[in-house]
């Protein structure tokens, strides 16, 4: 995901602001790294580029 | 035991919606995974191509021979039943999201419409269909589309951040339509407009057919009434709805089921309508 689109994404949980935290990028483009909602605490993962957005219950696999 | 007994209504609808999301993300990533970027398109007989390749299925959809050219193959896996594009009518510069994302194909499309000013965001619940779509960015060499795993009742988006949102038969694979509605209205700017393509019903479905978890996910036992989709897009809030449905996608629509002729209880529309500039 581009760190420039940060700006429109938000918990999905309570729609809350996200914290961004990087372990791997190229540019401006994360690819390995969370987000943390900043209300709820839940841990939100980036993998392969991928933010995983799933609430919590629907993260089964 | 007491539990068991004590198990109320809507507890029994909340097992049944994960029974539902369970069967959809499970048929569309059979589906992400079987498919080769290749003319196969997909294992399944039931809504999608039979045989034939996703192109001569997307044309019969309403998508010209520019649109399906200028997308590289592997994001069309014919699974749609409609343009959302073209019901939306996109300006440059605008933040498009489309609800249900799959391989990206609507989605590239919208890019190119937008242009590098605009962005598209697309959001899909299933790992497997994300992964696809990532894949094929690179493929597209786009950098205005952007692919995010999340749940269309629960849209990782902000509020009022959104131009357009778009999808092409998802929202009646949802077990909670209404709430997809007030989140998309959610994430509209005022002024901001809603473009779907989905099926609709236009007479009892079976109660078999219905209950089937395979025919729920394959875009046949979870479509709403016109009625019913009026209704919750207005409770919503949203204005000037329209819901046209499109006579001519009885010939894709006979090829999703060999058993009974769907015609007769579903058809493909149009379903638009506009989040309301405060104080018009």
């Amino acid at each position: 995901m581009k760190e420039s689109l940060m700006d429109i994404l938000c918990d999905p949980l309570d729609k809350s602001d996200l914290e961004l935290e990087v372990d791997e990028r190229d540019d401006d483009e994360i690819l390995e790294g969370r987000l943390i909602g900043t209300e709820t605490g839940e841990v939100y993962p980036i993998e392969d580029g991928i933010p995983n957005l799933l609430p919590p219950d629907m993260r089964d696999d | 035991m007491s539990e068991e007994s004590t198990t109320s209504a809507s507890e029994r609808r909340t097992l049944d919606a994960a029974e539902q999301r369970r069967a959809v993300r499970n048929r569309y990533a059979r589906i992400a995974t079987s498919t080769n970027g290749e003319t196969d398109c997909c294992t399944d007989s039931e809504s999608c191509c039979d045989g034939e390749s996703p192109d001569s299925g997307s044309q019969k959809l309403g998508y010209d021979d520019t649109d399906l050219h200028s997308v590289a193959e592997g994001a069309d896996l014919g699974l749609g039943c409609g343009n959302p594009n073209a019901i939306a009518s996109l300006d440059e510069g605008e933040t498009v999201l489309n609800l249900g994302s799959g391989a990206g194909f609507d989605c590239f499309l919208a890019a190119k419409e937008v242009g590098d000013s605009g962005r598209v965001i697309g959001v899909d619940m299933t790992p497997e269909m994300v992964e696809k779509a990532r894949e094929n960015i690179v493929k597209n060499d786009a950098t205005n589309v952007e692919f995010r795993l999340g749940e269309i009742e629960h849209l990782p988006v902000s509020d009022e951040t959104v131009d357009v949102i778009i999808s092409n038969c998802v929202i009646n694979l949802s077990p909670n339509k209404p709430q997809v509605f007030g989140e998309a209205f959610r994430a509209l700017r005022p002024g901001g407009r809603l473009a779907v393509s989905d099926v609709v019903m236009t007479a009892p479905i079976p109660k078999n057919v219905q209950r089937d978890p395979e025919s729920m996910a394959a875009c046949i036992g979870g479509a709403s009434t016109i009625d019913d989709l009026r209704a919750m897009l207005s409770e919503a809030g949203f204005v000037d709805v329209e819901i046209k449905p499109k006579e001519e996608s009885g010939e894709f629509i006979r090829e999703w089921d060999d058993s009974i002729d769907l015609n007769d209880y579903i058809v493909s529309a149009a379903i638009s309508g506009e989040k309301p500039v405060e104080g018009r």
